[in-house]
């Protein structure tokens, strides 16, 4: 899957920082992670598009069932969603400069991170249900559970790979800096899609 | 240094941060009166998230550094985005 190994290159990023040059442009992780990124983001791009038009078109029964959900908790996921993309984003950073210790605690940060957003949005979801508020109930929840699922289905397809990137990061034999930048973008595209998520759900009004 | 240094990933999400608590002071209803759409809070929360997921893009995801092909295809795809929540919001 990867052809870029640490323990047999040298990083040619440190190489030019050293020499105090501009990099050159290369594609962070693998491009077809990339090519998957722009499907993503085109596909849930139709879906807030169509919430949007059919928020337009019944904007009193969204408005009421908006003010259902609790804002503080949107806010709270998406600290929590930026801080572990910070995190991985460090993780890359320290496993280019060779430094496996420090990538692989921030690579627990953002696991730790995905991990509890997922509880937080599990726990959102009983305590909705608890209060008569279903995927039935009315369209608005019906795109709240279809979104906020989709979501968090990515964020377990994140969590698994960033089970991938541990395997990496664990084994002095693997370390394909490529491949901790592959997974990296992938958990980063979790976090803007979920920014996007909790302004239509949560914000606009 | 490595190419996104950690001052600047601290700051970027720092900045970030404060753009999510900027859109919760907007999405909050304030005052008592009944809820109703609000064009410029929906056009200026749908602003801010553009902004946000650009950054997040740029700085994070290190399209800063990528090949102009990159830089052009997800701004590409953000103006599709724009134009179409835009769109959709405005019919």
């Amino acid at each position: 899957m990867s052809s870029n190994s640490l323990s047999s290159a040298p990083d040619d990023s440190a190489v030019r920082g050293a020499s105090h040059t501009h990099p050159a442009p290369v594609i962070p992780g693998q491009p077809d992670m990339w090519v998957l990124v722009m499907i993503e983001a085109l596909t849930f791009s139709a879906y807030f598009v169509v919430y949007t038009v059919w928020y337009r078109f019944k904007p009193a029964m969204f408005l009421q069932s908006q003010a259902q959900l609790d804002l503080r908790l949107g806010v709270v996921n998406t600290l929590i969603m930026l801080t572990s993309s910070w995190s991985i984003a460090r993780c890359v950073g320290e496993t280019r400069a060779g430094r496996h210790r420090a990538a692989l605690t921030y690579l627990w940060i953002t696991a730790g991170a995905g991990v509890l957003f997922s509880v937080l949005k599990v726990n959102e979801w009983r305590t909705m249900a608890g209060q008569g508020f279903g995927f039935e109930t009315n369209l608005f929840f019906s795109f709240y559970y279809f979104l906020t699922g989709m979501h968090l289905l990515h964020v377990l397809v994140g969590l698994i790979m960033l089970g991938v990137v541990f395997h990496q990061l664990t084994n002095p034999a693997r370390r394909s800096r490529e491949l901790v930048e592959t997974g990296a973008t992938f958990w980063h595209m979790v976090d803007f899609l979920w920014v996007i998520i909790f302004t239509l759900l949560y914000v606009m009004r | 240094m490595t190419r996104s240094a950690p001052v600047t990933l601290l700051l970027v999400w720092a900045a970030l941060a404060g753009i999510t608590l900027l859109a919760w002071w907007i999405g909050a209803h304030h005052g008592s009166g009944p809820l109703r759409p609000q064009a410029a809070v929906a056009l200026s929360a749908i602003a801010i998230t553009i902004v946000k997921v650009r950054i997040i893009m740029r700085e994070f995801m290190e399209v800063k550094h990528a090949p102009p092909l990159l830089k052009r295809i997800t701004d590409a795809w953000l103006a599709l985005f724009a134009v179409g929540m835009l769109a959709a919001y405005l019919i």
